[in-house]
């Protein structure tokens, strides 16, 4: 099992009974006469105590203005009352109105990872509480240096494969810790690699995320956007591992190297030809078992690539940096690198060393950080890309 | 299993002492006398048995996992210790328990249909409306300061069972006893691991009579065998001079001298246990059913 190396942080999560609880009481309470009165008086005492817990998480935060707006959140800025100059994200889940279909998955795995994950590169859930409107609120760790996204899109800002090198340090051991407690993230892409004010890249965004199933049990493969999806999961494998977030997190270090997404499919078919296209045609020889795959799909058959497409492709990586690459993008998810031997690998001592934090090229990007945070995970800004699943699917999702 | 459980918020959140749980649910007594005077419910452990049964009611046409099943009682304990259950409907709690055990396990199941079986099953008991639902699942999350995850001893029996190694036998018998370790305290006072090595143990001493009868529960196969004082004789090889008994507990027993596991938190979970089928023999289904519904008629709790 694995510990943070880092100090874990101590925020007393608690959440209080809202008034929701008491009403379960309440509500027993008959609207109109004196004895109803008296019940509720009754009871109160308890409530306030329970209720006072939720109230004392509340008042720690003030929430300041709107970050950011999204179908499923909205996120604030919020500071800790006893120090105004201190800063944190509180994304409020949008309960609907009428409690028509319970806590979206998306709400339940946030909390739920959150909780239970803290290192230096998972961005940091502080407190839980509920509002008076019913609804909850997430007090995330404020992260105003925008996303990678950000930083990849923007042509004013040159960076170097130092600073490739320290980003994907950082991505690296966000995703082995995750590994490490046996959570897949599912949805890895620059724009939920968010940075904080010192430089620091924090992987957010566990909506998609899981815990590792039970061996032969299934799970759902409409996960991850797109672009940083992997070949066993465009094929419909329920049965996967960490391999597919190694794979995004290949996809990731491409992108940052070209600065364009390296596979930019505009379905999910094109998705899968672009990665024959780049990197070879999966095949029984090079993946044994990939024909039995329920979406098993080839239109042309490309050889594998070898190390020397890497070499071509990526020059700015160098030739352990391409190798790197290379690992983490092979096909068969069970010859790709784990996030371990990610971390083990030679390009982070060899030369250019990582630029440190406080060098790394930055940008203000609190609005940015406000709409990813806001934004339901598995989807992409531009509309006809948005595709994972994000609803419950109650068939597939084992 | 997710996430680490050394760092977990079950250890440091949802870990009691005997005496601390006794001095929480005695505070939530003192709070309101008068009504437990009035609604006298059973011993914890038989309504715990009683609402075990109603999720697996509840599960049924769902084909939900045990892991559900296990995840919605111990919300269901979590619950109960913030919460007097006389100021509750203990069927709403239950369902939303299980509804929201069922996301949490990744067998998310319809918010509708959920509410339909229970529905099925209680009809006095639940309305119609979802909202209420969800409503109540909002109201479990914050009153379980949204710390979600259950740690199980599943997985550590699983894993045992090669390295000891253990028989399919062994294994099953084990696995009922975490099932039926669910209708005591236990998940709130010891760590998942203690309960597997305890279910292994009574599994291995307590050889099953009639291999393969034992469906859900353990009780059946074993209550007999562990009131005819086999049970004694093992907690005595237990804790002192490993070299008596027959070889195969001898084994075990040095492998957990060995394992530096909290052998007197063993002990004391196997008692529990041993108790826990000696009071099932009063268990009656229908005392329970008439209790409760008595007093969410009376306290109109259902609506």
């Amino acid at each position: 099992m694995a510990l943070s190396p880092f100090a874990s942080r101590s925020p007393s999560l608690t959440v209080a009974s809202p008034n929701s609880a008491l009403r379960l009481k309440a509500s027993a309470v008959p609207r109109s006469t004196g004895q109803a009165v008296a019940t509720k008086a009754q009871s109160n005492p308890e409530r306030e105590l329970t209720e006072q817990l939720n109230d004392d998480v509340r008042r720690k935060y003030t929430k300041g203005k709107k970050l950011g707006e999204g179908t499923y959140a909205i996120v604030y800025l919020g500071h800790f009352r006893e120090d105004p100059s201190s800063c944190v994200a509180i994304k409020k889940i949008k309960v609907n109105a009428e409690y028509k279909d319970g806590l979206t998955m998306d709400a339940i795995r946030e909390v739920k990872y959150l909780q239970e994950l803290s290192h230096r590169n998972v961005i940091a859930l502080h407190d839980v509480f509920s509002s008076k409107d019913q609804n909850l609120n997430l007090v995330l760790e404020f992260l105003p240096g925008g996303d990678l996204e950000m930083l990849i899109k923007d042509g004013d800002i040159h960076y170097g494969v130092g600073d490739v090198k320290a980003w994907m340090g950082m991505l690296a051991r966000g995703v082995w810790f995750c590994h490490e407690n046996f959570v897949l993230h599912r949805d890895i892409k620059p724009n939920n690699l968010l940075i904080a004010a010192d430089g620091e890249v924090k992987l957010a965004d566990f909506g998609l995320a899981r815990s590792f199933a039970d061996p032969y049990l299934n799970m759902t493969h409409q996960v991850i956007t797109r672009w940083y999806r992997p070949p066993e999961l465009l094929f419909g494998a329920k049965q996967y591992s960490g391999a597919v977030d190694v794979w995004s997190m290949g996809m990731v270090f491409a992108e940052l190297l070209l600065r364009v997404p390296l596979l930019a499919g505009m379905s999910d078919l094109d998705q899968i030809s672009k990665i024959c296209e780049a990197f070879g045609t999966p095949t029984e020889e090079n993946w044994p078992g990939v024909t039995q795959l329920a979406n098993y799909v080839t239109d042309k058959a490309v050889p594998l690539q070898g190390r020397d497409f890497f070499l071509r492709q990526f020059p700015t990586a160098g030739p352990v940096g391409a190798d790197l690459l290379m690992s983490m993008c092979v096909l068969d998810p069970r010859k790709r690198a784990t996030a371990l031997q990610v971390l083990q690998h030679k390009w982070w001592t060899a030369e250019p060393r990582p630029t440190k934090n406080e060098d790394l090229p930055r940008k203000s990007g609190t609005k940015k950080m406000g709409d990813d945070l806001a934004r339901r995970g598995g989807d992409n800004d531009d509309g006809p890309f948005k595709n994972a699943a994000r609803q419950l699917d109650f068939g597939g999702m084992k | 299993m997710a996430a680490n459980y050394w760092a977990s918020t079950q250890r440091r959140h949802w870990l009691f002492t005997r005496e601390k749980l006794a001095e929480v649910r005695e505070r939530l007594r003192e709070r309101d006398k008068v009504t437990h005077s009035q609604f006298p419910l059973p011993d914890q452990r038989l309504l715990n048995i009683y609402f075990n049964q109603q999720l697996i009611k509840l599960g049924k046409r769902m084909s939900t996992r045990q892991q559900a099943i296990a995840t919605a009682q111990v919300y269901l304990k979590r619950f109960y210790t913030k919460n007097e259950i006389r100021q509750t409907n203990p069927y709403l709690v239950l369902t939303t328990a299980f509804y929201l055990a069922c996301k949490m396990e990744e067998c998310p199941q319809h918010i509708r249909f959920v509410v339909g079986e229970a529905r099925g099953l209680y009809p006095e008991f639940i309305t119609p409306d979802v909202a209420k639902l969800g409503e109540c699942e909002f109201a479990l999350i914050s009153e379980m300061s949204s710390q979600l995850i259950v740690h199980h001893p599943y997985r550590t029996l699983s894993e045992l069972q090669t390295e000891l190694p253990l028989s399919s036998d062994e294994v099953a018998l084990a696995w009922s006893v975490i099932n039926d370790h669910y209708l005591t305290d236990l998940p709130l006072l010891h760590p998942p691991h203690i309960i597997a090595i305890m279910a292994i143990i009574v599994a291995v001493v307590f050889k099953p009579s009639h291999p393969g009868s034992f469906g859900n529960s353990a009780q059946a196969a074993l209550s007999g065998t562990m009131r005819d004082g086999a049970g004694m004789g093992m907690l005595a090889a237990l804790s002192d001079k490993p070299g008596s008994g027959p070889p195969r507990i001898q084994k075990l027993v040095q492998w957990l001298a060995e394992s530096e596991i909290d052998i007197k938190a063993v002990i004391e979970s196997t008692q529990e246990l041993l108790s826990l089928y000696e009071v099932w023999e009063q268990y009656s289904e229908k005392h329970c059913k008439e209790l409760i519904g008595r007093m969410v008629k009376s306290k109109n709790l259902d609506k």
